[in-house]
């Protein structure tokens, strides 16, 4: 519980409504996208820099912890409530203070909604390159705590490359700028670089300077169906080594197939073993000739090749893909998301690695991968109700991870390490390394303030 | 009197690699300091051991590629990567390249080439530069709008740090979040948090095509503003770069005017059309023998020439000024500077990448550079930019008013530096501090 004096003091920082102690008003704060959940002393949503800052100094002064907190869908545990903290939600720090189509760089508070960027950046025929499946809830603030990445990854790399400067209020309440507008303004070290990614243990972000691009000229939709998984892989790695980067090799397997048809009716073939998106975009003139390479190179193995003639085609396809992960839930009640990651060519081997942690532990798995990075999210479908199924889930997650680290992957390639995966982070990384990550948060943060207990314990 | 064990270090790395006579050490150093010797390890045990030792004695120890800064390490240990030169693994399936830091970049280009891909990043000193330094420096360049910087290219690494501990991070994963981004975070560390002893570098297709456009401009606005309608126009090459006439004979002998370099790589078709596009907007534009170059060896020519240029504005370091604004705001940005400057045409040296809105000037004898660089950068600020890295920051804190935000940022600076080594004792010479 809050002291009444703590209470009041935040109201008159951020105003009555924009403080949360009631019981029920808290529970939503204790969930994200897992299936943990915690308890906050209290929420509250600045809407200013100075008001961070004045949150800041005074949960410092009663030694409460902070949990910075954006739409909450995060696949980690990243904004669960773990120690006696407050959650500071940025949600209404939703300005779009500049758009500057001009020098390539738009200017926007932590809040701001990923799709709501993308609609004012489309007015002018831009277009903010990160845009994570859940880029209709998540903000930019959470993008970037996360590093999250996305269907463009393969040729337009994760939120990091999109990051030119960050505005962060640090533990200790002070104000920093870190980069700038462009690529030449870091002091020193890449401050940008080391907060990005790090899941608000660091320091917490009150203004965003993001790299914006314009929509490219052109854009062609693919879709291959195949028999098995396997052979959708191979078209991936063929692709790759015909000197082509697409922008996106999204892979369904069938049972993802399935589930989102029955919710989006988009027309897939339900017997298909694996579909493949594949997209390029560009210049006009390149189109054809590589369509024309991609088509043969799949056509080799796939049942079927098609191009999308047509807009209405293109959003039918993405419709499924972006449906993915919700379509499951009408199949089990619960689902738990993966996120492992292997070097492209072990992306086969990755695949037969899903299908025997699925029969080893006789749990239901559905994939669905950025195939074009070796990142796949198998999909665990179970009851969280029935305890023993749970444990037995937990222990197929894990089993997940040691595969992907056993074919030199990793054990998140765009969700992050929270809370979930924080037991096999020295799995991964040795004492040096795991040591570094250590010596970085004490310097930002010695007293463990911001975000407690994720990623690391100091 | 030193307190570097010479016999110690014979026994890391053999006899042949200790040099402690000062005429052999000089090929090894610049800079005024007086390091006691040159030691050239060949592998990471042996750097480590070398570290350790410094640690033990409390000396301290600079890194270089090929040859040291001095600075800071008189007494100390002179390390030269430049015996660790390996290129380890090729690895074409996943587009990633093992490599030691001592292989010159321009030795690991060739490799790359032969297998087909791109290695993109580009440093100044492109002649001299190891793979090692150039991460370790961490820029961006002239192909940065197109490929991103240099950090782009790094998904991993091995790294001796300050107090002889080895550490590894990374893999060959293009998508990678696990754990605090350490590996980003290194880049442009310029060799305070370690040492790296063997990089993972991220390579990419070769392009298709390569073609580059050439102009010359009466003046530098002209040539600008034609880099302008470019943008809006929504053509975004390679590079789009501008040397002012003073220093365009140093990159074409015989240039009259300010030399345009536009660099196109990328598909086939689209080459063609999109180089008659820029060929068309320069002349327009009011640029005369404007020239479309698809011959291999003249457009290596061309590129050459700009690295040359950029190499040699790099070896007067402490007389440039580097500064960067908004692309489009670069017409009025070189407008005001020069009313600080007199006509850009005839300064020493001004080098423009019109994509990235980066500006360097080579300052004329006499020339107070900060009062200079105090000055662009209250320009640049204006024009959404700013002067070039750490020295810029402090600049922009001092048109903030903003004290603390300095002192905030220096001491975060110092106290990331100490935590990973807390002697000391690693590269000393570079300052956090500006
Ligand atoms: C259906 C679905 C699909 C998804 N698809 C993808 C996908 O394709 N790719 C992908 O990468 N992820 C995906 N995710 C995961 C998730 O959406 C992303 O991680 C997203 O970026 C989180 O944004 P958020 O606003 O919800 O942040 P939150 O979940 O609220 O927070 C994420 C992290 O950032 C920190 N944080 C938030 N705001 C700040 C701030 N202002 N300052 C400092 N730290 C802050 C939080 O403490 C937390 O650690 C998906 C999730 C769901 C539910
Ligand atoms: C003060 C200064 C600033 C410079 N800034 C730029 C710039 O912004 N952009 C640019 O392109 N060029 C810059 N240069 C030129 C730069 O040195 C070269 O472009 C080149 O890339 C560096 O490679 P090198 O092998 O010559 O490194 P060196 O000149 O030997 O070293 C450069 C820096 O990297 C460190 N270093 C070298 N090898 C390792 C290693 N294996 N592990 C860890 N650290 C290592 C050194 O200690 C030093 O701090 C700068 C040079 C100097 C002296």
């Amino acid at each position: 519980m809050l002291s009444q004096a703590v209470v009041k003091r935040l109201k008159e920082i951020v105003g009555e409504k924009n403080v949360v102690t009631d019981k029920v008003g808290l529970l939503t704060y204790g969930y994200d996208g897992t299936l943990l959940s915690g308890e906050a002393l209290g929420v509250v949503s600045p809407t200013t820099t100075e008001q961070v800052v004045e949150i800041v100094k005074l949960m410092n002064e009663h030694d409460i912890k902070l949990v910075p907190r954006g739409a909450g869908t995060n696949e980690s545990g990243g904004t669960i409530p773990s120690e006696k903290s407050v959650v500071i939600s940025f949600t209404k720090m939703t300005k779009i203070h500049e758009i500057d189509t001009e020098n390539f760089v738009a200017v926007v508070e932590p809040g701001v909604i990923n799709f709501d960027l993308q609609v004012e950046l489309a007015k002018k025929n831009f277009y903010f390159p990160p845009d994570p499946s859940s880029f209709k809830a998540s903000t930019i603030g959470g993008n970037l705590g996360e590093c999250s990445g996305g269907p463009k990854c393969f040729k337009y790399g994760v939120t990091r490359d999109y990051m030119l400067g960050l505005e962060v209020v640090l533990p200790n309440g002070k104000v920093i700028q870190t980069g700038g507008r462009n690529f030449q303004s870091e002091p020193g070290y890449d401050l940008t670089r080391i907060i990005v990614g790090s899941e608000g243990i660091l320091g917490l972000v009150t203004k965003v300077f993001v790299r914006i691009l314009p929509i490219p000229r052109a854009k062609k939709t693919m879709l291959a169906l195949y028999d098995k998984v396997e052979d959708a892989s191979q078209t991936v790695a063929d692709i790759v080594a015909a000197g082509i980067i697409p922008t996106t090799l999204e892979l369904m397997d069938n049972l993802l197939i399935n589930t989102t048809e029955d919710f989006t009716h988009a027309g897939l073939p339900r017997d298909a073993g694996a579909v493949l998106i594949i997209e390029v975009d560009g210049y006009q003139e390149d189109m054809d000739e590589q369509v024309k390479t991609i088509g043969e190179i799949a056509s080799k193995i796939a049942k079927e090749f098609k191009v999308a003639q047509s807009a209405a085609e293109v959003d039918q396809i993405w419709t499924s893909r972006r449906s993915a992960f919700g379509s499951v839930a009408r199949v089990r009640p619960s689902y738990g998301v993966n996120d492992i990651t292997v070097p492209r060519s072990n992306f086969p081997k990755a695949i037969g690695g899903v299908l025997k942690v699925a029969k080893d532990f006789g749990v239901t798995i559905g994939v669905v991968a950025h195939a074009g990075d070796g990142n796949l999210h198998p999909l665990i479908l179970f009851d969280q109700r029935n305890k023993e199924e749970t444990e037995t889930v937990h222990a197929a997650e894990q089993a997940l991870c040691m595969m992907a680290l056993d074919l030199d992957g990793t054990i998140s390639g765009e969700h992050g390490i929270g809370l979930v995966k924080k037991k096999y982070l020295d799995k991964e990384f040795t004492p040096a390394a795991m040591e570094a990550f250590r010596k970085i948060k004490r310097s930002f943060d010695p007293s463990n303030r911001f975000n407690p207990g994720k990623i690391i314990d100091l | 009197m030193s307190n570097v064990n010479i016999s110690k270090l014979k026994g890391i790395v053999g006899d042949a690699y200790v040099i402690d006579s000062p005429s052999e050490m000089a090929k090894y150093l610049k800079g005024q300091g007086k390091p006691a010797v040159v030691v050239l390890p060949a592998s990471t045990s042996e750097v480590s051991s070398i570290v350790k030792l410094a640690n033990e004695k409390n000396v301290k120890l600079g890194v270089g590629g090929a040859v040291v800064d001095t600075q800071g390490i008189t007494g100390g240990i002179a390390m030269v990567m430049s015996r660790m030169n390996r290129l380890l693994e090729m690895d074409q399936l996943n587009l990633v390249a093992v490599v030691e830091p001592g292989l010159l970049h321009k030795e690991f280009l060739l490799k790359v080439a032969e297998f087909g891909l791109n290695f993109p990043p580009e440093p100044y000193e492109i002649e001299t530069s190891s793979v090692g330094g150039c991460f370790a420096i961490g820029d961006s360049d002239s192909k940065s709008f197109e490929y991103g910087p240099t950090r782009t290219f790094l998904l991993g690494f091995e790294m001796v740090l300050p107090t002889g501990e080895i550490l590894e991070i990374g893999n060959k994963c293009i998508k990678n979040v696990s754990g605090l981004d350490f590996i980003h975070f290194a880049v442009g560390s310029q060799g305070t948090f370690g040492i790296f002893t063997k990089l993972l570098v991220k390579l990419l297709p070769a392009p298709a095509a390569k073609k580059a456009v050439i102009g010359t401009f009466a003046s530098m606005h002209k040539a600008n503003a034609a880099f302008n309608t470019l943008i809006k126009r929504n053509v975004h090459p390679t590079r789009m770069n501008l040397i002012n006439a003073s220093l365009a004979k140093n990159a074409k002998p015989g240039t009259e005017g300010q030399l345009v370099i536009v660099d196109l790589q990328g598909f086939k078709e689209s080459g063609k059309n999109i180089a008659n596009e820029v060929a068309s907007v320069l002349t327009l534009g009011g640029g005369s023998d404007v020239k479309i170059i698809e011959e291999g060896a003249e457009y290596d020519q061309v590129i050459n020439g700009w690295l040359k240029v950029r190499a040699e504005l790099n070896a007067k370091r402490s007389r440039t000024v580097e500064f960067v604004v908004g692309p489009m705001k670069m017409p009025q940005a070189l407008a005001q500077l020069e009313a600080l400057t007199g006509d850009l045409g005839a300064y020493p040296g001004v080098i423009v990448e019109g994509l990235l809105g980066y500006v360097c000037l080579a300052l004329p004898e006499g020339t107070d550079k900060l009062d200079l660089a105090t000055k662009v950068n209250k320009l640049a600020m204006s024009l959404g930019g700013n002067v070039k890295g750490l020295l810029g920051h402090k600049l922009k804190a001092d048109v903030y008013n903003d004290a603390e935000m300095w002192k905030q940022t220096t001491s975060l600076l110092n106290e990331l530096r100490q935590q990973f080594d807390p002697k000391g004792i690693l590269n000393p010479g570079v300052s956090l501090e500006a």
